[in-house]
């Protein structure tokens, strides 16, 4: 790479890291400060009371809570979208513009204008709290998953499966060995996009599930209400992140190992090739 | 071969239909006053009739969401070709990205109203006195809206975009590269073409999200006027409950727009010759 | 496909069709002992405002351990806003469901009147409290609740007085009427503002200054009608106006709620602030979010004061539960920790000559606030709330006369 390329790519980058980290400096300032007043550049005291503080705010159910319904949304809302997108690209839908155009729209609605009107729906026909949580996150989520598996699946060269069939692997071993390992960035960005809707959302949990369970977002929401909360409200948002945070950092360390054990090519761009893992030895190409 | 598709998608298709036929139907009808909490029904269209406010609220959103959109796309394609090459800060680059979007739009209007505001973070450490300092918060133009809406959406773009370009982008340049394509050309002709459905596809999203969502709007903008879904929510929560049909009426149209917009998007995305 | 879809249309259909199942609540014919007993063993969730971490302690460390002694378990369901507790409890309505999962809400006077609007709560069961005999039956603040009659509704639990604050480092000589305050304000442009109506903070601020511009609270009807409102409000908009310029931000836009009006005032970017619920500011000094010097402003002609209850929805299925957590609330033991600054400090809503001579010593002993002033000080000519039908008539008054007209 030449030098003023170079040059400008590293500015690019720096200027990158602090777009990203700008928004998130007050959370971590305000999270470590024991002691904020007035209008100094930074907090007088540091300290760990607010994270304590929030121990006491109940923080670690509301963690296992968000939790749970991030897990379960995922659970279900991934393969849904998956299957969706991949039927669409198959191209055999006898109405696909109207299938993607129906998976798309949950994003055009106002959430509390659906859930006002959904929540006496769901009530009159005595669907239980938390099924009927999950199903509107489900459904708040399937837009997320579905475009990113369609945006996996155009990467995906149907040939593979094709050859292996041939080959004479069964189907099971083509979905374990072909489908998802080519198609593994794609799903785990889906199942991450579908957890986090289900990790933050708050009017469904709080409105649909009756307040049965008190997650992280209403912990936030109902601590940010009250003046003086921004060390407890930034303390509450670090352990709402960390998480996610982690968990994304996991499965990128994942998909990185993944990726850089695949064989070289020369010529021809191509995908790493898992089928020839399968049922040839290698090198036979 | 059309049995199998219908099957895949049944699971979702159903479970939309449902959720998004009770609750858009049943706001409709509040709208028009067939459902309503208090007295008896009477069908009244007195949401829907244009008002100076509502006017000036859907001007605001299309606004503030295509301004953070496009912002969120540029910054969002520049951060996804970055991380899907290689070199130095990539890692923390990640890091950052990966940080960012599991933020609630609530805690990141909060946080950026700390950062923007008058007696912000930006002020205090630019030595810039409140009064001197420009209203990016609650101002006439709402900077601190779109900065907030433009920075979480273009940390999903990014990841939806390297996502979609992780696994075949460093081959298809690298193959470029070696036949001799300049970097603008290797740019023009093989990452921006490999990028735009996904990129399209995840500003779409972006675009139709920012439209109804109103924390943002509600922490970070002035008072007056207000975006679409600001509106709704101030109607919806008011003490009249007599107000409630015009607060669905404003969501309804709100839908109306967001689903127009995601049709077009959808429109766009299929003359793109990648998706199919 | 078109079979699906049309299947579903039918369901919404029929299940949102019917108009909601109006009709109160039975009034509540039970002897309190039979009451308790069928409380004992109910869970009772309180929906409450959790803004306040030192009523969040209060009622998580003090009040449930309390109930659970008598039985009943007490949790607690945090919400940014009373109104959400309100839209669960109207939905659970239309749904004509009696099994509902909001036991007993913390209602001030707008949301109790909204509630009444779509006969959401229970009624006729707050009288039938025992210890309601330590109230006086005779206080306004507590038979009506903004204009509304309580009607048994809900049971009170703090008065509160509209406040406003001030940093007595910046402002050496302060008002003393709101006339004064309006005057230093216009002498001192940019360092006040009040929060946007809808805002409940703000709100009060607007029908404060209706009774300054109107000359004093008597002039003012409690009850709303179109005639006086044309009457008396083309002057506080003409106030409010004129007063615009000399605001923060030159009035054109103001503080979304009073978070952000607090905030502004923490900063050091206003010299006053206002709120309705004072016994917060205790805590904010202390932990040094608002500066040391912030004191409180008390107005000669007074300010308004309202109480603010416990209110129990019709849609509650252990409102046995809710009615004894209520009463237990009520108690003079409850209301003398809670009055304590150390623990909450909200104002206590029992008559003291109703009171025990060594209930009434444990109030005397109470510690004084080094912020705020006694309740007897503070409520001195307090200013009667109008009636729940003047707030979205003032407030939607003025976004429209006001805010609009000064863009």
């Amino acid at each position: 790479m030449t030098t003023p390329l170079r040059t400008v790519r590293r500015t690019l980058v720096l200027l990158l890291l602090v777009w990203f980290a700008l928004p998130l400096a007050p959370l971590v300032l305000w999270a470590s400060s024991d002691t904020w007043r007035g209008a100094s550049p930074l907090p007088q005291e540091w300290g760990v009371q607010a994270f304590t503080a929030s121990l006491g705010d109940g923080v670690t159910s509301a963690l296992l809570g968000s939790l749970a319904i991030g897990v379960v949304v995922a659970a279900l809302a991934t393969p849904a979208g998956a299957m969706a997108a991949r039927a669409l690209r198959l191209g055999t839908l006898k109405r696909p513009r109207l299938v993607a155009s129906l998976l798309l729209a949950p994003v055009a609605l106002p959430p509390f204008a659906v859930v006002m009107g959904l929540d006496v729906v769901l009530l009159r026909l005595h669907v239980p709290a938390a099924l009927g949580v999950v199903l509107v996150l489900t459904v708040a989520a399937l837009p997320y998953t579905t475009y990113l598996m369609r945006a996996a699946y155009v990467a995906y060269d149907f040939d593979y499966e094709d050859e292996a069939r041939t080959l004479g692997a069964s189907d099971l071993a083509i979905w374990w060995r072909v489908r998802l390992p080519l198609l593994a960035p794609g799903i785990a960005g889906a199942t991450f996009l579908a957890f986090l809707v289900g990790w933050s959302d708050y009017i469904v949990t709080l409105l649909v599930g009756g307040g049965r369970l008190v997650t992280l977002p209403i912990l936030i929401a109902s601590t940010a209400s009250g003046t003086g909360s921004e060390p407890r409200v930034a303390a509450l948002s670090i352990a709402a992140l960390a998480p996610p945070t982690v968990a994304l950092a996991l499965a990128a360390l994942l998909r990185h190992r993944l990726l850089s054990a695949r064989p070289h090519t020369t010529g021809k761009p191509k995908a790493p090739s898992p089928v020839h893992a399968v049922t040839l030895p290698r090198g036979a190409t | 071969m059309d049995r199998r598709g219908a099957v895949l998608v049944a699971p979702a298709v159903v479970a939309v239909l449902f959720v998004l036929g009770a609750g858009l139907g049943s706001a409709v009808l509040q709208s028009v006053g067939l459902i309503p909490l208090v007295g008896d029904p009477a069908l009244q269209f007195t949401g829907y009739v244009g008002e100076r406010e509502v006017l000036a609220a859907v001007g605001l959103s299309l606004l503030i969401a295509s301004a953070s959109t496009s912002v969120a796309a540029l910054v969002g394609l520049s951060t996804a070709l970055l991380l899907v090459g290689s070199g130095r800060g990539r890692r923390m680059l990640a890091a950052l990205v990966t940080a960012s979007i599991p933020v609630p739009h609530l805690v990141g209007a909060a946080s950026v109203g700390l950062l923007l505001s008058d007696s912000g973070l930006m002020s205090r450490w630019l030595g810039v006195p409140a009064q001197a300092w420009p209203s990016l918060v609650a101002g006439a133009w709402p900077t601190a809206v779109i900065f907030e809406y433009a920075w979480k959406e273009s940390a999903f773009v990014a990841l939806v975009v390297s996502a979609s370009l992780a696994s075949r982008l460093p081959d298809y340049q690298e193959t470029a590269a070696l036949l001799g394509a300049r970097p603008w050309a290797r740019f023009r002709h093989v990452a921006l073409p490999l990028a735009t459905p996904a990129l399209l596809a995840a500003s779409a999203i972006a675009f139709v999200y920012t439209l109804g969502s109103y924390e943002v709007a509600w922490l970070l903008g002035a008072a007056y006027p207000e975006p679409l879904p600001v509106l709704s929510y101030r109607l919806f929560t008011s003490t009249d409950l007599t107000a409630r049909p015009d607060a669905m009426a404003v969501a309804v149209m709100t839908t109306v727009i967001a689903g127009s917009v995601a049709l077009t998007a959808l429109a766009l995305l299929r003359r793109t010759a990648a998706w199919r | 496909m078109r079979r699906v879809a049309s299947l579903t249309a039918g369901i919404v259909l029929v299940s949102a069709c019917a108009a909601p199942i109006s009709g109160s609540s039975e009034e509540t014919s039970d002897s309190w002992p039979e009451i308790r007993s069928k409380a004992r063993g109910q869970t009772v969730s309180l929906w409450m405002w959790g803004g306040d971490p030192q009523g969040n302690a209060y009622v998580d460390d003090v009040l449930a351990p309390a109930a659970r002694q008598a039985g009943v378990t007490l949790r607690r369901v945090p919400v940014a806003d009373t109104k959400e507790a309100l839209n669960r409890v109207l939905a659970e309505k239309q749904a004509g469901r009696s099994d509902g999962e909001v036991d007993l809400v913390w209602v001030n006077g707008d949301n109790f009147a909204t509630g009444v609007q779509a006969d959401a709560w229970r009624c006729g069961w707050s009288s039938a409290l025992p210890n309601m005999r330590f109230t006086d039956p005779d206080d306004p603040l507590l038979t009506e609740d903004f204009g509304m009659q309580v009607d048994g509704c809900e049971s009170p639990w703090h008065k509160a007085q509209f406040t406003l604050v001030y940093d007595s480092a910046r402002i050496t000589d302060p008002p003393g009427t709101m006339s004064e305050v309006l005057d230093w304000i216009e002498a001192n442009p940019g360092r006040f503002t009040y929060p946007a109506p809808p805002d409940f903070t703000g709100s009060v601020f607007v029908r404060q200054l209706l009774y300054t511009v109107s000359g004093g609270h008597e002039n003012v009807p409690a009850t709303f009608d179109q005639e006086t409102f044309d009457e008396l409000t083309p002057a506080l908009w003409q106030r409010l106006r004129d007063l615009a310029p000399s605001l923060w931000r030159n009035g054109r836009t103001y503080p979304r709620d009073s978070v952000a009006l607090d905030r502004l005032f923490a900063e050091g970017q206003l010299d006053m602030t206002m709120t309705y619920g004072p016994a917060t500011l205790t805590e904010l000094v202390e932990e040094g979010t608002f500066p040391p010097s912030t004191r409180v402003l008390p107005l000669e002609e007074g300010t308004v004061g309202n109480a603010s209850f416990l209110a129990i929805p019709a849609t509650s299925a252990d409102h046995a539960g809710a009615m004894l957590v209520a009463n237990l609330a009520l108690s003079p033991t409850q209301q003398r920790i809670k009055a304590d600054p150390r623990v909450w400090g909200q104002f206590t809503v029992l008559d003291e000559s109703r009171l025990s001579g060594r209930d009434k010593a444990d109030f005397d002993r109470l510690p004084d606030s080094p912020v705020v002033p006694s309740y007897t000080v503070l409520a001195r000519h307090a200013n009667p709330e109008l009636a729940s039908a003047w707030v979205p008539a003032l407030d939607e008054g003025w976004r429209r006369d006001v805010l609009a007209e000064v863009q």
